[in-house]
């Protein structure tokens, strides 16, 4: 009697489990998998790029950045096209997180050269001061490869000879750089946001020595990790004799040069502060 | 409303008509010492 | 039956003592990431750095402490709610051998980097497979004494026991089928959304199947022994055992909102989120009635003022949590220290306190003793709240200060402040969230120090009182 009550109070409790697990677990496979949300352009990982992923997950990255951005002005401006479903479907697992200690990196491919990651991720604060991100200085040893072929066929990912060929002699570093460089970028959303300047550009603090003390600042907060802080260069190119109109470094400062690392600065800066970093890079010389 | 939204619709209400009928079986006067009976039941046991 | 010599008790003291154990390394560790945080010259690249540690923190605190004390409270409970000598003494000796195997493993291999990257489910396989063989042995031995049970009806908190027996059974297998590639790595078998789905699906539920239906099984059972005066309602206790455990499994998406999971999904979520006061503050009021007449117990017996303030925590983590479900409201804290915030008003606030409470209560018993010093059992309980409450409060502003500067614009549209801005803001916080670590610490120390007199040195029981 008393066992009979028992056996059928777990099975009543494993079906009021069930219920909420059956429409808001099982169910949303359908809803997912709808080929409608399907996007032609998202690939799967290189073997490169899939072991950058291991160590990424082996690092626990994922304790610290998130892997999405959310249909908000905040989350938009500040790291790019939100994310869609389809986006997603080769990542198993999937790393989206749940605490932003650090940035999103869901659109991070693209947005610095891999010269600036190498040199980021070996030493954090060297680039950005006040991080609290930890030296992964370490990942510069040799890849293990060994397992790669054995990862790319359990997860059913495409790859030539010539694709595990490239991961020999390589470091975790290259690999993780190879992943960094890869997120995000499956959809051409960098094109499609490339910020439109329209009209004229005029430098409204033209010969206004009162912003340089904030020009600087600026520079220190957002360049210095890339020109140095010197402006002598780094990363990218010495600011020291820069010589072009007010307008252009407008440009590129605002918009980026996409295609050779400088990023854009428009939605995170605005014009107002974009106008006077500009001023300082031109003033700065004669004063 | 499609067929979809009808039969979620009697799903609701049918697990609603289950959650009301455990109120009611356990608050009916029948139940009343009896569903009570484990509480005094606890404190003298060991 | 002789009942003191027939309850097999043994292993309820070696689970008592071993969660000990692995409740203080889950506050050394988590003062040490809260460290991190602020200095991270302390990360020791490649073991011990924060990505490393922290699942080796929240492992530690939820199964190494929470579940090894539950597995030790439950044995306790079931054998005296059934008036039943636990089935097989020998298979729960078992038990406690692979449990703390299984724990240090777990810390082992997550600092070695084998980790499968789904929170709470980040133990690799073979590790995995342990748990699921652990988590058979604890059931079948549970369920098969209540089954042989000598009272009819079960009190409340069997069903609680029950519930997460089976719960945590479904929750582990589903979320944990991976694709093996070696000894040490696999794939989850889910790829992007839905395995997002189903990992907050199981995520949300770890809390309810682990942090909540377990601790409130402690709570309906130690409330009464400790006041002297039965619950109020097991009526009311059974009504709300069932919706809890019905409007749980809907809502993990909360986890997940506005992000690529279907919108539907998400807002089931944050109704049944709302929905999930009622159930949660209906154990509430059982307790507080429960006290009716009784309130000056919380100035005179440390075990109430352990447990009230523990149920008063859960009633505040539970109106907390929907209000988090909420999208609007998720906008704004999701991804910040808000969550922390929450998070340890659960852990450290509600589990933890209901955990000292049973210790208190079960260990003389055991022992024959009598609790080595109230007084410090008072100074336990001032400095574990207090750590607390700063945890709690400094991480909510902090988490409120970056939000709004995260969503500050200006007028051109543009964003106000950049992310190294937001985050240069959150250090002294974070400073602070380390002092309430350490004042926590030094309440546990205080506590063990305690119980260990207690076992070595405590008076013995007189006779009459003796259980
Ligand atoms: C303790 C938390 C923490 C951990 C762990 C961590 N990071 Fe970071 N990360 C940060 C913070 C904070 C920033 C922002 C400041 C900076 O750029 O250093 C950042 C920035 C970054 C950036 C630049 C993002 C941008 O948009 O400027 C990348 C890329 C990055 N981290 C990659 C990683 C990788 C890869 C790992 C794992 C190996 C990792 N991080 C581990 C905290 C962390
Ligand atoms: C991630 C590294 C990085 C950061 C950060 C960065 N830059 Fe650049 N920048 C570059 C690179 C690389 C180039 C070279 C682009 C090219 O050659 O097309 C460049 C080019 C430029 C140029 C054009 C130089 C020329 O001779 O045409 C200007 C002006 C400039 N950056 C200004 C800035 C300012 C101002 C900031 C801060 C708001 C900044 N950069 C931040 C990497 C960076
Ligand atoms: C009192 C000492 C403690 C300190 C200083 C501490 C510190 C921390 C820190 C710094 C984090 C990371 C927060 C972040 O991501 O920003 C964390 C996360 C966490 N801790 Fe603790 N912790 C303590 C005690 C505990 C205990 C006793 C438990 C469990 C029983 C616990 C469970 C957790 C959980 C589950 C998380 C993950 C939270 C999330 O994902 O949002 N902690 N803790
Ligand atoms: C009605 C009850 C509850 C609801 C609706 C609720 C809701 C939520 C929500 C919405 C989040 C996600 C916050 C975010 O990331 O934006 C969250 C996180 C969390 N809650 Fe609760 N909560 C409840 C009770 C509890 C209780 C009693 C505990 C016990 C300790 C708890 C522990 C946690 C933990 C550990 C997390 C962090 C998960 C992670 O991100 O790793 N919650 N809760």
């Amino acid at each position: 009697m008393t066992e009979r009550k028992m056996v059928v109070f777990l099975i009543a409790a494993t079906c009021v489990f069930l219920v909420g697990t059956i429409v808001t677990m099982v169910v949303p496979f359908k809803s997912i998998n709808d080929p409608k949300l399907k996007i032609a352009t998202v690939k799967p990982y290189t073997p490169l790029q899939l072991e950058g992923r291991d160590i990424y997950i082996r690092e626990g990255c994922n304790n610290c950045h998130t892997q999405t951005v959310r249909p908000l002005l905040a989350d938009t401006e500040r790291y790019g096209e939100y994310s869609k479903t389809g986006e997603f479907v080769y990542d198993q697992p999937f790393l989206w997180g749940s605490r932003r200690t650090g940035p999103d990196l869901a659109r991070i491919g693209g947005k610095y050269p891999d010269a600036w990651h190498e040199k980021h991720m070996k030493d954090p604060q060297s680039m950005v001061p006040r991080s609290n991100m930890p030296k992964y200085a370490f990942l510069t040893h040799p890849l293990d490869t060994s397992l790669t072929e054995k990862k790319m066929k359990t997860l059913g990912f495409p790859y030539t000879q010539a694709d595990l060929a490239a991961c020999q002699g390589k470091t975790e570093l290259d690999a993780m750089v190879a992943y960094l460089q890869k997120l995000g970028t499956d959809i051409p959303w960098r094109e499609a946001a490339k910020t439109q300047l329209v009209g004229e550009l005029k430098n409204p603090f033209l010969d206004n020595v009162t912003v340089l003390p904030e020009g600087k600042k600026i520079y220190d907060a957002n360049c210095a990790q890339c020109h140095g802080a010197d402006l002598k260069g780094g990363v990218g190119p010495s600011l020291v004799d820069i010589d072009k109109p007010d307008a252009d470094i407008f440009t590129t400062v605002y918009a980026g040069r996409q295609a050779t690392g400088m990023p854009a600065f428009g939605d995170t800066l605005g014009k107002e502060r974009t106008w006077k970093v500009v001023t300082f890079l031109k003033l700065r010389q004669r004063h | 409303m499609d067929l979809a939204s009808v039969y979620y619709l009697g799903v609701t209400f049918l697990l609603f008509g289950i959650f009301v009928a455990i109120v009611v079986r356990t608050y009916s006067r029948k139940n009343r010492e009896r569903g009570e009976d484990p509480k005094y039941r606890m404190m003298h046991e060991d | 039956m002789d009942q003191q010599q027939g309850y097999a008790d043994d292993v309820v003291k070696g689970f008592i003592l071993w969660s000990m154990v692995w409740g203080l390394v889950t506050v050394l560790i988590g003062v040490l990431i809260s460290l991190q945080l602020v200095y991270p010259q302390l990360n020791l690249p490649p073991f011990l750095t924060y990505g490393r540690l922290r699942p080796v923190h929240t492992n530690a605190g939820i199964f190494g402490w929470g579940i090894g004390s539950f597995m030790a409270f439950f044995f306790y409970i079931t054998q005296r709610l059934t008036k039943t000598r636990l089935w097989s003494p020998g298979l729960a000796r078992v038990q406690l051998w692979l449990f703390n195997v299984i724990i240090a493993l777990a810390a082992v291999t997550l600092l070695a980097g084998m980790n499968r990257s789904k929170e709470y489910a980040e133990l690799e396989w073979p590790v995995a497979l342990l748990v699921v063989v652990l988590w058979v042995i604890f059931s079948v031995n549970i369920i098969m004494t209540i089954a042989k049970r000598k009272e009819e009806q079960m009190y409340i908190s069997l069903w609680y026991i029950l519930a997460t027996l089976v719960g945590v059974a479904v929750l582990y297998l589903v979320n944990n089928v991976s694709i093996p590639v070696s000894l040490f790595k696999s794939y989850s078998a889910y790829a992007g959304a839905n395995d997002a789905n189903v990992q907050w699906w199981y995520g949300h539920n770890a809390v309810a199947m682990v942090l909540t239906t377990p601790p409130l099984a402690l709570f309906y059972y130690y409330l009464p022994k400790s006041t002297g005066v039965p619950i109020y309602s097991h009526r009311m206790g059974v009504i709300a055992f069932w919706s809890l455990i019905f409007m749980y499994l809907w809502t993990g998406a909360h986890h997940l909102l506005w992000t690529p999971v279907p919108d539907w999904v998400q807002t089931l979520a944050m109704g049944f989120s709302v929905m999930l006061i009622a159930p949660s503050w209906a154990s509430v009021f059982n307790g507080y009635f429960s006290m009716e007449g009784q309130w000056n117990q919380m100035r005179d017996n440390y075990l109430v003022k352990f447990l009230i303030f523990a149920i008063t925590f859960y009633g505040l983590q539970t109106l907390q949590g929907p209000s988090q479900a909420v999208r609007t409201f998720s906008a704004f804290i999701h991804y910040t220290d808000w969550v922390p915030g929450h998070v340890h008003m659960g852990t450290l606030g509600w589990v933890s306190l209901v955990i000292f409470a049973g210790i208190y209560y079960t260990i003389p018993k055991l022992y024959g003793r009598e609790i080595y010093s109230v007084g410090l059992a008072n100074l336990h309980f001032w400095l574990a709240v207090t750590g607390q409450i700063i945890f709690s409060i400094t991480m909510w502003v902090a988490g409120v200060q970056q939000a709004s500067m995260l969503h500050a614009s200006n007028p051109d549209g543009s964003l106000h402040y950049s992310f190294m801005e937001t985050l240069i803001e959150l250090y002294p916080y974070w400073t602070w969230r380390s002092i309430a670590g350490i004042i926590y610490l030094a309440s546990l120390l205080v506590f063990l120090y305690n119980i260990v007199k207690t076992i070595s040195a405590g008076k013995a029981q007189p006779a009459e009182q003796k259980a």
